[in-house]
C-alpha cells in the first residue's frame, strides 16, 4: 500500500461555484478513520424581523486562505487524530437556504471531528477576512460577527 | 527613508455613500514607523477614514496588525489592507 496516498491533507476552497456535501465529505473519507464530522451554514431567510432574499460574500482572498490554513494547522496541533480537513467557502450571491460554507473533518474515533469541526467554524468566523452582505427586500446590510477578534461590539 | 507600498481597503460600507468593492492604490510611506502612524498617513490621504479608526486592524502582508505602537518594517512594494470587522461562515 502507498502509504503517500493517505497522508493527511487540508481542502481549502474559496470560489463562486455552488457547493456540493457530497463532494466535500468525499474528498476526507479515509479507510483508518471511522467518523467524518460536517458542518454547513446555510442562508437564512431573516434577520430582525426583515425578510432577506440572499446574502452576498467577498473575501480578501489570498490571506483567507492563508487564514484557514493556519485554523487547519491549529486543528491538528490541538487534535493529533485528525486526518482530513475540508473547508469550502462560496462567494457572490448565495440564495436563501443554499450553502455558504462546509468544513469537514475526518479523525479515527468521533470525537475528535466532531470538536475539530466546531473549531474550524468558530475559528473561521472570528479570523477569515470575508464579508457577507444581507440583501433584504427594501435595503441590504453588511455584517460585523460578534466572533471578530477585534470588534469592539459594546462601546 | 521612503518607500511605496500597495495599499488596498475593502470598505463594503462605512459611509451613507457605499465604497463597495476593492480599492487599491500606492502610496508612499517612511519605511519605518508604527502602524498607529501609518493609519494617520493613510488618513491624512482619505480623511473620511477617521471615522472608521475604532473598527479596522491592519493586513501587512496578509498578516494582522493592530492599529498601535507596533513597528513595521516595510519594504517597497509590500501589499498593506485595510480590514473592516469581518463576517465569514
Amino acid at each position: 500500500m502507498n502509504e503517500n496516498e493517505d497522508e493527511p491533507k487540508d481542502f481549502i476552497k474559496l470560489n463562486y461555484e455552488k457547493l456540493s456535501t457530497d463532494e466535500v465529505s468525499e474528498l476526507v473519507i479515509s479507510p483508518c478513520c471511522g467518523a467524518v464530522s460536517l458542518f454547513i451554514g446555510t442562508t437564512r431567510n431573516n434577520f430582525e424581523g426583515k425578510k432577506v432574499i440572499h446574502l452576498e460574500y467577498e473575501a480578501y482572498s489570498p490571506m483567507a486562505e492563508a487564514e484557514i490554513k493556519k485554523i487547519c494547522r491549529d486543528v491538528r496541533q490541538k487534535w493529533p487524530s485528525v486526518k482530513h480537513i475540508a473547508v469550502h467557502h462560496r462567494l457572490g450571491l448565495v440564495p436563501v437556504t443554499e450553502a455558504s460554507v462546509i468544513v469537514a473533518v475526518s479523525s479515527p474515533q468521533r470525537v475528535a471531528s466532531l470538536e475539530a469541526v466546531q473549531y474550524c467554524i468558530n475559528t473561521l468566523k472570528a479570523t477569515v477576512p470575508i464579508w457577507k452582505k444581507e440583501i433584504y427586500e427594501e435595503a441590504h446590510s453588511w455584517k460585523e460577527n460578534k466572533e471578530c477578534f477585534w470588534a469592539n461590539v459594546e462601546k | 527613508t521612503y518607500i511605496q507600498c500597495h495599499l488596498l481597503s475593502h470598505f463594503p460600507i462605512f459611509y451613507s455613500a457605499e465604497l463597495a468593492g476593492v480599492r487599491s492604490e500606492i502610496i508612499s510611506v517612511p519605511q519605518q514607523l508604527t502602524s498607529l502612524q501609518l493609519w494617520e498617513e493613510i488618513v491624512k490621504r482619505h480623511p473620511r477614514l477617521a471615522a472608521i479608526q475604532d473598527q479596522v486592524v491592519f493586513a501587512v502582508c496578509q498578516e494582522y496588525v493592530l492599529l498601535g505602537d507596533q513597528l513595521l518594517a516595510l519594504q517597497s512594494g509590500d501589499e498593506v489592507a485595510i480590514i473592516p470587522p469581518i463576517s465569514g461562515g
